[in-house]
């Protein structure tokens, strides 16, 4: 900043200097003038004398100028001023320069947005460095959660933490003026706004005094968000009753903007305390006593001066002591107590909250940040050619600069100047780029999971954007201004035509950055390759249904505290109303709808099978309504579909995939035979298969094929939420029925929301979002490294005809063929691109294992891939060469000679 | 008035010291001052006067400050600084010495080499 102050002080003083000179010229010319007036010579005349003796005003202004010497901030803007005019007299040379570099730096920059809120972020609260996140895996490594008296007992009696806070997530039918919508909530503790440091927007949040008793405290607090959206930002809410799952609750406050709760990417709309887990999670017995039901997660602010390792060893041992005392009141044999203890309490950097979404993110945002620093690299070679090749032209220039006694510095400092500009312009265009890609790539989440990320372009990514700028430009610009410092004036003056033959410093140079361009080039094209194929193979995987014009929507009336008999009925009805819409040609309900990214899972005993110790018997299994094949095209192939029959008073009946037909029955028929649900290995089986249905994709479109069973809704005793499948006959139906069913919702109970809406191809599409990203972004960078790798290789070419124009022209006059000629011009060349795939082959097969994991039926080494991208690349060089090497061959070798 | 002679290289600087240590002058006065002391028979350049007062300025030798000429005319008057004046003692030592050697060489007889 006091730079830019210092830089306008003097550009100010400038102007006055400038003034002063004008000034002081034409003080001189009328004091001469006047002096020949009293020497007797007419006005006019002795103006016109005392002019032409002072001679030329500007050469005498700039000689002035020159006298003053030159000052670092007067210099800079010679340089500045230079390097524009320069960069105006070339506009094809500085778009290329400015396009590329907007959309390298462009990329970098908003892929770092994301970046910085999946992977940097910290909780927007202060000290965040002091949180730790308080957990223990299982045996398998699976994290478990904490009963509420483990809570108690780490809140009450640790000596490291100021303050331990617990959570656990509550889904809320949430009804206010006669509308009602599914929100996603939290139970969270007293102390949990405390602990964290955070102060509400509006209102108060929730207190210890607010979290005393089961079931009291009937208050809650709004996230920023929800309350904008839901409540228009109108603060008169504070004090008013919502109903959340029929519960009247009074809102006392909201959160502040920013607060995104303690995981990224979930951000809780509804908080309610604690002790309301009585109302909104009802179990026998009380949950908050109840030491073997684990339910909560746990975060801690550490004690200053406490670090994390000491906390760790204090908390383990309080876990144990409590572990211990727990496993003794409950009797658990020794083996139980053994296999217990051997757990242990660690805690991890909580700064960025719960982290699910990091983990999960982290992969492919390596993957991608590798990628766009790649292109970013590229972008810098092909700059640095452009350059380079700018330069040749530059020569005398340069030259006559070096004569005339411009040092090595100051022309290093010109050069370094031009590029840093370029890239300063395609740093701001970048911005632009950024804000765009950030855009895109939020489009290509999950939708809610992009809501609550804070991927804004904020100082952080402004930073980030001017390091890549800077970076970018002294990459570029480095390498050339060195190069030119070696040039030696007098040959370089002399010289009219480039010099003939090799073996010149700057062909070495440019022909590395060809190198290099094609080296980096060639995997992100095999990335592009790998992920549009696995896009490609997922897309056309075989689903076992039929995903057309199908419409969903989920429910959970038990929320509202309906009876299961209510519940039921609820259900019946609604399939009754649906059914009778026009348009529909089937409706049934499910307990999981396809493609939806979860399924239950079942423990089965099966009627003459033996399963083998640690034998996976638990099938994915869904419970469904009639009409749910049909509605979902999956066919029947043997036996019968549910029908109406199969009622609670009725027989229990199951129908099963073909797979999990083969798994227990082999080539034999399963209908007929009996499965069984019951844990207790003494009753027999007592649910008759009475249908074999084709396998389907249920999870994701990656998975491979499960076992699977379904039940009939009208068995099952306990109903939850339910997803709602519509087919209609054609797309317009599909789009109209959402509205024609939520009325009918609506007159069935005003205060129950349907959430989730979507249909089928939408669910299975963003179902893909991050292969669908992956393939979108190695496609269009690979496609952008591809043309840069062209226009770098195109130079060359171009630059080595220019070189060799001479050499050509005596060739061809001696009689070379043709193709000689074009074997001359483009050999070296091919030898370099040659290369520089062999290379870009090996750093292929070097990352692209990293993405194996993500890959779908392609091998990270699939040879079409590779072959595909050497194609691609080397097409593109040879296009690129071919139209300079061609001008190379229709030099005559008269002019040629002449142009001497 | 005798024949005018150009300006040898590297002379004007001292004679524009010289013209101001005489008294603050502006450009113009410098130019007829040295035209004066010269009895003119020197031709300055004017336009090489002032890139030569603004590099002499530049190096600290001469300052300048704005005022009112003989008839009342805005003009800037440049005067000799301390280090100005150590500045044209040395040159003018110089300069004597440099005249005296090309004189002696000049005047060299053949019976004397």
């Amino acid at each position: 900043m006091r730079r830019m102050i210092k830089l306008v002080r003097w550009l100010m003083s400038r102007r006055k200097r400038e003034r002063e000179m004008e000034a002081e010229f034409h003080a001189h010319v009328e004091l001469r003038a006047e002096d020949l007036i009293r020497a007797g010579t007419p006005r006019e005349e002795a103006m016109r004398r005392a002019k032409l003796e002072f001679g030329g005003v500007e050469q005498a202004k700039e000689a002035c100028r020159e006298a003053r010497g030159v000052s670092f901030a007067e210099g800079l803007w010679q340089d500045l001023r230079f390097g524009g005019r320069m960069l105006r007299k070339s506009p094809g040379f500085t778009a290329a320069a400015v396009i590329s570099l907007a959309l390298g730096i462009g990329a970098n920059t908003g892929l770092f947005s994301l970046v910085k809120a999946v992977l940097l972020g910290s909780l927007p609260v202060p000290n965040p460095q002091e949180l730790v996140v308080v957990r223990h895996a299982d045996l398998e490594g699976t994290w478990e959660d904490y009963s509420y008296p483990m809570y108690r007992a780490m809140r009450d009696k640790n000596t490291v933490f100021a303050g331990v806070l617990c959570r656990a997530g509550q889904e809320f039918n949430a009804s206010f003026g006669g509308e009602s919508e599914r929100v996603r909530g939290e139970l969270v503790s007293g102390n949990y706004y405390e602990t964290l440091g955070v102060s509400p927007a509006v209102g108060r949040l929730i207190e210890p005094n607010d979290d005393r008793l089961a079931g009291e405290g009937a208050v809650a607090v709004l996230g920023y968000g929800y309350w904008q959206r839901r409540f228009g930002g109108d603060a008169s809410i504070v004090g008013h009753d919502i109903l959340l799952n029929n519960t009247p609750i009074k809102v006392i406050g909201v959160t502040p903007p920013g607060f995104y709760g303690t995981e990224l990417g979930r951000s809780p709309e509804i908080q309610v305390p604690m002790m309301m887990a009585k109302v909104f999670k009802p179990v026998p017995g009380n949950r908050m006593e109840n030491p073997s039901h684990s339910w909560l997660t746990v975060m801690a602010r550490r004690k200053p001066h406490v670090s994390v390792v000491q906390a760790q060893a204090a908390m383990d041992i309080l876990f144990h002591q409590e572990l211990s005392a727990e496993l003794s009141a409950s009797g658990a044999s020794a083996h139980e107590r053994e296999k217990r203890l051997a757990l242990h309490v660690r805690l991890d950097e909580g700064n960025q909250g719960f982290a699910h979404m990091r983990e999960e993110m982290e992969r492919p945002l390596l993957l991608m940040i590798g990628a766009t620093a790649m292109v970013l690299l590229i972008t810098c070679a092909n700059l640095a050619n452009l350059i380079l090749a700018r330069n040749a032209k530059r020569r005398q220039e340069i030259a006559v600069r070096l004569a005339i006694g411009a040092g090595n510095g100051r022309l290093v400092r010109q050069w370094l100047t031009e590029s840093l500009m370029l890239s300063a312009i395609g740093g701001c265009a970048g911005l632009a780029v950024a804000s765009w890609v950030r855009t895109a790539l939020l489009g290509f989440l999950p939708q809610g999971q992009a809501m609550n990320l804070h991927a804004t372009l904020d100082w952080r990514v402004m930073a980030f954007a001017l390091a890549a700028t800077v970076a970018t430009g002294i990459f570029s610009g480095l390498a050339p201004a060195l190069q030119l410092a070696k040039t030696n004036a007098a040959p370089a003056m002399r010289e009219q035509t480039p010099e003939v033959g090799g073996g010149d410093r700057l062909w070495g140079l440019r022909s590395a950055l060809i190198f290099a361009q094609v080296a980096l080039s060639l995997p992100l094209l095999i990335g592009a390759g790998l992920f549009l194929q696995s896009l490609q193979n997922l897309r056309s995987v075989e689903t076992g249904f039929t995903k057309e014009n199908v419409f969903l929507a989920t429910l959970n009336p038990a929320l509202n505290g309906y009876s299961p008999e209510r519940v039921k009925a609820l259900y019946g009805e609604l399939l009754v109303r649906v059914r009778a819409l026009p348009g529909v040609k089937a409706a049934s309900l499910t307990t999981s709808s396809v493609i939806s990214g979860g399924w239950d899972q079942e423990g089965v005993k099966v009627e003459g099978y033996t399963p083998g110790i640690d034998e996976n018997m638990s099938p994915n299994a869904a419970v469904v309504s009639t009409g749910y094949f049909a509605t979902v095209g999956i066919p029947v192939v043997e036996g019968r579909d549910f029908t109406e029959q199969d009622s609670a008073g009725h027989a229990k009946v199951a129908i099963i995939n073909e797979t999990m037909a083969r798994y227990f029955f082999g080539m034999r028929s399963a209908v007929g035979k009996k499965i069984g649900l019951d844990g207790d290995a003494r009753t027999p089986p007592d649910i008759e298969i009475v249908g074999v249905v084709k396998d389907a994709k249920y999870v994701r479109l990656s998975e491979a094929t499960r076992r699977h069973f379904y039940t009939p809704m009208a068995q099952e005793p306990r109903l939850m939420d339910l997803t709602l499948q519509v087919r209609t006959g054609t797309q317009e139906e599909s789009r109209r029925i959402g509205e024609l069913v939520k009325e009918q919702v609506r007159e069935m109970d005003a205060n129950l929301p349907m959430y989730e809406t979507t249909t089928l191809e939408v669910q299975i599409d963003n179902s893909l979002a991050q292969e669908r990203l992956l393939s979108w972004l190695s496609g269009a960078f690979g496609m952008m490294a591809t043309v840069l790798a062209g226009v770098g290789v195109g130079g060359v070419v171009a630059y080595s005809v220019a070189r060799r124009t001479r050499e050509i022209g005596i060739r061809m006059a001696l009689g070379a063929q043709v193709s000689h000629v074009l074997r001359t011009v483009l050999g070296r060349v091919a030898v370099i691109v040659v290369a520089g795939i062999v290379v870009g082959l090996a750093v292929g097969f070097w990352l692209s294992r990293a993405a194996g994991s993500v890959l779908f039926e392609v091998k990270p080494n699939d040879p079409a891939a590779f072959t595909g991208a050497c194609v691609v690349l080397a097409g593109a060089a040879v296009l690129a060469g071919f139209s300079p090497a061609r001008r190379a061959t229709k030099v005559e070798p008269m002019v040629a000679l002449r142009e001497e | 008035m005798g024949k005018e002679l150009e300006l040898l290289q590297g002379t004007l600087d001292m004679l524009i010291l010289k013209a101001v240590s005489l008294g603050p002058l502006h450009g113009y006065g410098i130019l007829l001052r040295i035209e004066q002391i010269s009895k003119k028979r020197l031709e300055i350049q004017q336009g090489s006067l002032y890139p030569a007062l603004y590099r002499l300025e530049d190096q600290g030798w001469i300052a300048s400050e704005w005022g009112e000429s003989e008839n009342n005319r805005k003009a800037k008057f440049y005067s000799l600084t301390a280090a100005g004046k150590k500045r044209l003692a040395a040159e003018t030592e110089k300069w004597r010495e440099m005249a005296d050697v090309i004189a002696g060489i000049l005047g060299t007889r053949p019976e004397e080499v």
